[in-house]
Order: C-alpha cells, then sequence, then structure tokens
C-alpha cells in the first residue's frame, strides 16, 4: 500500500486542461519516491474515495483558470461537503470529504495547479504551459521522497 | 389546460424533458418525453476507415463506451468476414460482463437508490447520494466497490478505465496476463457478497413500493432482447427474440444482419431520440422494451445457477412476463449476479489465457452489422463501406431508443396516477423522474448529447400557456 498518492487529471484534447496528465505521466516516466502510486485520469471518480482512504497524502495535479497563464498553484485541500452532488462534477475538496464519510478517516491533501490559456479543442500545450510543464513536475516531486514509484493509468 | 415541464430530469445520463399537460380539472390530458439533444456520430462518421470505428464511438458514452466497441468491432469483424480466435472471443466477453456490473452499479447504487433508499417523498435537498452516504454508508461503500471491481476488470485489460483501445476488429489488441486474472479472482468473492446482500435487502424492501410496482410503468408491451439456442440469456452472442405483452414467444433467432426486417425507426417532432418499433406490428404499435426486464422476460432462464434461482423466485413474485418498470431495478441486481458469475466461469477458463486474440483481414464484405446487449439493452451498429473501408453510411440504435415509446407510455402512467394539477408537490414530480431513471435512460448514448446532466418537467394550461415549470440541477 502506498504512503503518498498522485492524483494527476484533466482531458488532454482539451488542450492545457490535460497540463495535469501529462506532469502525472512525466513523474511515473521518471520514477520518483518509494511508497508513491501515480493516478493518471480524465476526471476524479467517487471511486478514488476508497482508495485515497488508504494513503497518509494525496496530491492533486490539475490545470486552473485562475491565475496568468503559467503560474503555478498550491494549495492545502480541505473536505468540502458539496450542495449537491453528481459523479461528474467531483473535486478534490468533495472527494476528500467523500472519503471522511464513508471511511471514516481522509489524508492530508494538496492541490498542485498551473494556470492554462487555452481550453480548446487540442491535444498540445499553450506555449506559457509546455514552458511552466517542468516545473510543475519539479514542484510536485519536490515533495515526495526519492525512490520508486508504481503507476498506473486511468484513462 | 395546465402545463408541468420537468426540465431537466435528473440522475440520469444526458438531458431529457418532460411535459405534462393537464386539463381544466387539473388532471393529466398527455404527456410528452423530449429528448432534447443531437450528437450525430452516424453523420460524422461517413468517410473514416471502418477501423477507426470502435474508438469513435466509444466516445459516444463515457459509461458503457465497451458496449459500443463490442457492437462496432463485432460490425468490423462482419466486413473483414473474420471469425475472431476463440480466446478474443472470451475476453470481450469478460470485459463486457465487467462493464455490465459498473454500469448497473452506477445506476442502482449512485441514481436510484436516493429514491429506494431515503424515499420518493424525502426532502428534495438531501434526496441524492450525499444523502445515501449520510444516511446509509454502509450502502454507499457497497456501491463504491462493486464499480470499482467492474472497472479495474476494465483497465486491468484494457489499460485504461473509460475509453480503453484494447477492443478490435478482428479481437482485442492484448491477451489476459496470469498475475491480472489472479487479481480479479482474488477481489470476486467481496464483489459477489456484495452483489447477494444488495439483492437480499432489495428483495426485503420491494414490497414497500407496492404502490411503484403498479403503476411504474406496468401497461403490458412487447420485450426484446438476446439469447441463446437453448434460451439462456446472452450478453454478447445470440440472437433477438420478441416476446408478447402476453409471454408469448412472437418472434426468435433474428440474427444481427437481418435486424432491419424486423426493426423500424419512427422520427418524433418534439424529440431528437428516434422511436424503434416492431415492424409487423407498425408504429407505434409495435412498441417493445428491451434492457433488464425485457432481457429476464425474455429469456427462459438466465443460466448459471445463482441468477437462475433469483430468476425463478423473480417471476414467481412478479408473473411471467413481468411487466412494471420499477421491477427494472430488481431485474439489474440479478444480473449483476449473473454477470459476476460468468466472470467467474470465464477466468477458470484456461482458454482465456492464450495468446492468439486478434485475426486479421481487410475488406471482405461492403456491409457489417454488430449486435449486444448492453447495460441497457439491445444495441446496434450496422455499417457500410466502400471497397478500400470508408464508412458510407452508419446506422446506431442504441437501447434507450428501443425504449424511447416505452418510456413515454410509462411517463403517461405515473402522471395520471400521482399528478394532481391543483395541489402540485414535488414528490409527485419525483416519481415522474423517478419512472424514467427506471429505465436507466442514457440519452448521451441514444441521441449521440452534449452538455449537462439534466432532466425538465413543464406545466402547461388546457391553452397551452406554460404555468409552472420545475428545472432542478
Amino acid at each position: 500500500m502506498a504512503d503518498v498518492l498522485i492524483v494527476g487529471y484533466g482531458n488532454c484534447l482539451r488542450s492545457d486542461d490535460g497540463v495535469g496528465v501529462r506532469a502525472a505521466e512525466e513523474m511515473l516516466r521518471v520514477g520518483p519516491a518509494e511508497g508513491t502510486e501515480i493516478l493518471v485520469c480524465q476526471q476524479l471518480m467517487p471511486e478514488f474515495a476508497e482508495s485515497i482512504s488508504h494513503v497518509g497524502m494525496v496530491l492533486f495535479i490539475d490545470a486552473s483558470r485562475v491565475g496568468t497563464p503559467g503560474e503555478i498553484g498550491y494549495t492545502l485541500v480541505k473536505p468540502q461537503h458539496p450542495d449537491l452532488l453528481f459523479a461528474h462534477q467531483l473535486t478534490p475538496q468533495t472527494l476528500l470529504s467523500l472519503c471522511g464519510d464513508l471511511y471514516g478517516v481522509y489524508p492530508q491533501a494538496f492541490e498542485i495547479s498551473l494556470c492554462g490559456e487555452c481550453f480548446e479543442l487540442g491535444d498540445k500545450l499553450s506555449p506559457k504551459v509546455a514552458v511552466a510543464l517542468p516545473y510543475l513536475v519539479e514542484v510536485a516531486t519536490g515533495m515526495l521522497p526519492r525512490g520508486q514509484t508504481r503507476g498506473r493509468s486511468f484513462d | 389546460m395546465k402545463r408541468i415541464i420537468i426540465d431537466p430530469v435528473t440522475r440520469i445520463e444526458g438531458h431529457a424533458k418532460v411535459t405534462i399537460k393537464l386539463d381544466d380539472n387539473g388532471r393529466v390530458a398527455s404527456t410528452e418525453f423530449h429528448v432534447t439533444q443531437v450528437r450525430g456520430f452516424e453523420k460524422f462518421t461517413e468517410g473514416r476507415p471502418f477501423y477507426e470505428m470502435p474508438g469513435i464511438t466509444s466516445r459516444i458514452c463515457g459509461i458503457c463506451p465497451i458496449s459500443h466497441q463490442l457492437a462496432s468491432s463485432k460490425a468490423c469483424d462482419a466486413i473483414m468476414a473474420v471469425n475472431i480466435p476463440p480466446a478474443a472471443k472470451k475476453l470481450r466477453e469478460l470485459v463486457h460482463y465487467a462493464q455490465i456490473v459498473q454500469s448497473h452499479a452506477l445506476s442502482f447504487f449512485y441514481l436510484s437508490s436516493p429514491d429506494l433508499l431515503l424515499g420518493m417523498d424525502s426532502d428534495v435537498a438531501s434526496r441524492n447520494v450525499l444523502g445515501v452516504i449520510a444516511a446509509h454508508p454502509e450502502m454507499a461503500r457497497d456501491g463504491i466497490e462493486l464499480r470499482k471491481f467492474g472497472l479495474q476488470i476494465i483497465e486491468g485489460l484494457g489499460q485504461g478505465r473509460v475509453h480503453p483501445s484494447w477492443i478490435v476488429p478482428g479481437g482485442v489488441a492484448s491477451p489476459l496476463l496470469g498475475p491480472v486474472r489472479d487479481r480479479i479472482f482474488s477481489d470476486l468473492p467481496s464483489a459477489k457478497a456484495i452483489a447477494d446482500r444488495t439483492l437480499r435487502f432489495f428483495k426485503n424492501a420491494i414490497d414497500n413500493y407496492k404502490d411503484e410496482i403498479e403503476y411504474f410503468g406496468s401497461a403490458p408491451t412487447m420485450h426484446a432482447g438476446l439469447v441463446d439456442r437453448k434460451g439462456n440469456l446472452q450478453f454478447y452472442d445470440g440472437e433477438l427474440r420478441f416476446r408478447s405483452p402476453s409471454g408469448e414467444i412472437i418472434e426468435n433467432g433474428i440474427a444481427a444482419e437481418d435486424y432491419a426486417n424486423w426493426i423500424g425507426e419512427a422520427s418524433l417532432r418534439d424529440s431528437y431520440l428516434k422511436a424503434p418499433y416492431f415492424k409487423p406490428q407498425g408504429f407505434p404499435e409495435g412498441t417493445y422494451r428491451v434492457g433488464p426486464l425485457a432481457r429476464i422476460n425474455v429469456a427462459d432462464q438466465c443460466g448459471t445457477p445463482q441468477a437462475d434461482a433469483e430468476f425463478a423466485e423473480f417471476h414467481q413474485r412478479f408473473g411471467s412476463p413481468a411487466h412494471s418498470a420499477f421491477l427494472y431495478h430488481y431485474a439489474r441486481l440479478i444480473e449483476i449476479v449473473y454477470a459476476l458469475e460468468k466472470v467467474e466461469l470465464l477466468l477458470a477458463d484456461p482458454q482465456i489465457l492464450e495468446k492468439h486474440v486478434r485475426a486479421t483481414g481487410g475488406v471482405n464484405s461492403l456491409e457489417g452489422v454488430g449486435m449486444i446487449e448492453a447495460p441497457r439493452g439491445t444495441l446496434i451498429h450496422h455499417y457500410k463501406v466502400n471497397e478500400e473501408g470508408g464508412i458510407t453510411w452508419a446506422n446506431l440504435i442504441v437501447a434507450t431508443g428501443h425504449n424511447n415509446l416505452a418510456i413515454g407510455r410509462s411517463i403517461q402512467q405515473v402522471s395520471e396516477h400521482y399528478i394532481d394539477g391543483n395541489k402540485l408537490q414535488e414528490g409527485m414530480l419525483n416519481r415522474v423522474s423517478a419512472v424514467v431513471r427506471a429505465y436507466d435512460p442514457c440519452l448521451s448514448c441514444s441521441t449521440h448529447a452534449i452538455g449537462e446532466i439534466a432532466l425538465r418537467i413543464r406545466l402547461v394550461d388546457a391553452n397551452g400557456e406554460l404555468c409552472d415549470e420545475v428545472a432542478t440541477p
């Protein structure tokens, strides 16, 4: 069982929206920390609540629409009950809340985001985001102990 | 006359709107079920190479992409005129049953359980999956675990949960690995225990829903579904059977390539969703239903021990055929039991680990049809190609389409029984939505939908003026 779970998510066919996926894939390729598991997926799903209930820390990597394109943001994630919930609209906050409600525990959680510029149809990152991607990976990796990783890709 | 508009209908996949017209006395005069979006896959795939179709059409739906890949690949197999390797067929079946489990779990636990566990008239603010989590966390955990089980099989085979590119024309892209089989095997007992527990819960609770069973789309219709030569339930292979409202077999042994001789498609004025009908009886008299309830009605037995016992109990309690759309939930749970039994049988078959899993070939036929039972019912992909293999024409008949006319009739029946236009209450309107949910329609699939999840109810008076509208997020 991993100690840390990294969830890189987004839609790679919506240009910069896929930057979280690309960062997680890069971390998989390089092979980061011992005891770290990486999930690569298009969107957060309720089933992830069970997975995150087993780890001590979860790190969400996503694109953001807030800020200056290429800017990296970092926030502590707290569980938050949504007003309404449907599987299509899970956020790290609601997923954490779901985890706590169902399993009685939730891990420490952080979200690292990179502000995108273009979210239109397309499979390429915009230039500013492409330049910032290595820094995103560096920030995420810097949070983890070095070693081996086990990765899974959920598209 | 008044008009009630439910827009959007919630906890379904896709967009829909229901219009209920009331007479001067506030009683229901008529109802309409509108599906409000179009996607046009049949048209924009024209010109694409046929072998791209499984990948393109799987994007119709994020819930049952496997079904589209399977039906599409079977149509492509027919164009290539190949018999796929035995291991490939078994692997396709395995991933199909995994999808049946995860899709049925989504329908029952995520979408319908708020009505069943919290009550049709419970506070709308908490009548959602959050309310279920608060009141019945053990049931919510079961739902998550069961869905995860199905998704992990799909992931293990296809290297992707939602849109794997593993099912291909001629078979599958890669064989099953021993460790993956062993992992699925080890998770199976827990999944079966959840299925048993949930079915037991539902059977005990069903007496609380006598009114819904009586009035939720209980008007008799024909039923259609795939069966094998012995009359067993079939999901991947088999031939189409129609059973009359009174239970006689009307047509049997309809092969995929003959579907058009028996199924016609009518266009409706107020909906993008076509209305298939049984051709010999014409439109709209040829209304029939597909999906879990229809399959349980059409088959003579399931073909696995535990599901057969549940099948017998179901018909003992509710007759054969059973007509209430509320019983779709019950049938769905029986099918989960069946699918898990089939997963076990397939995994125990040594042939499933064979390495030869793909046949190759070019264009050997200019036309191909693939027909399977998707979670929501019979799914048909029909393609025509040119000699270079480019798609020249495509027709998709999706499960929810088959049920279009029946859903409309069920809305009418529920509205007539529950709606009093003089004192409109949310619980009444919820029952209208709930009967739609019982069918577990996937409108994204059936219109090939884009946009948000939604259903809407409109109240229209005798003069056609809009009096009230309920839009649920």
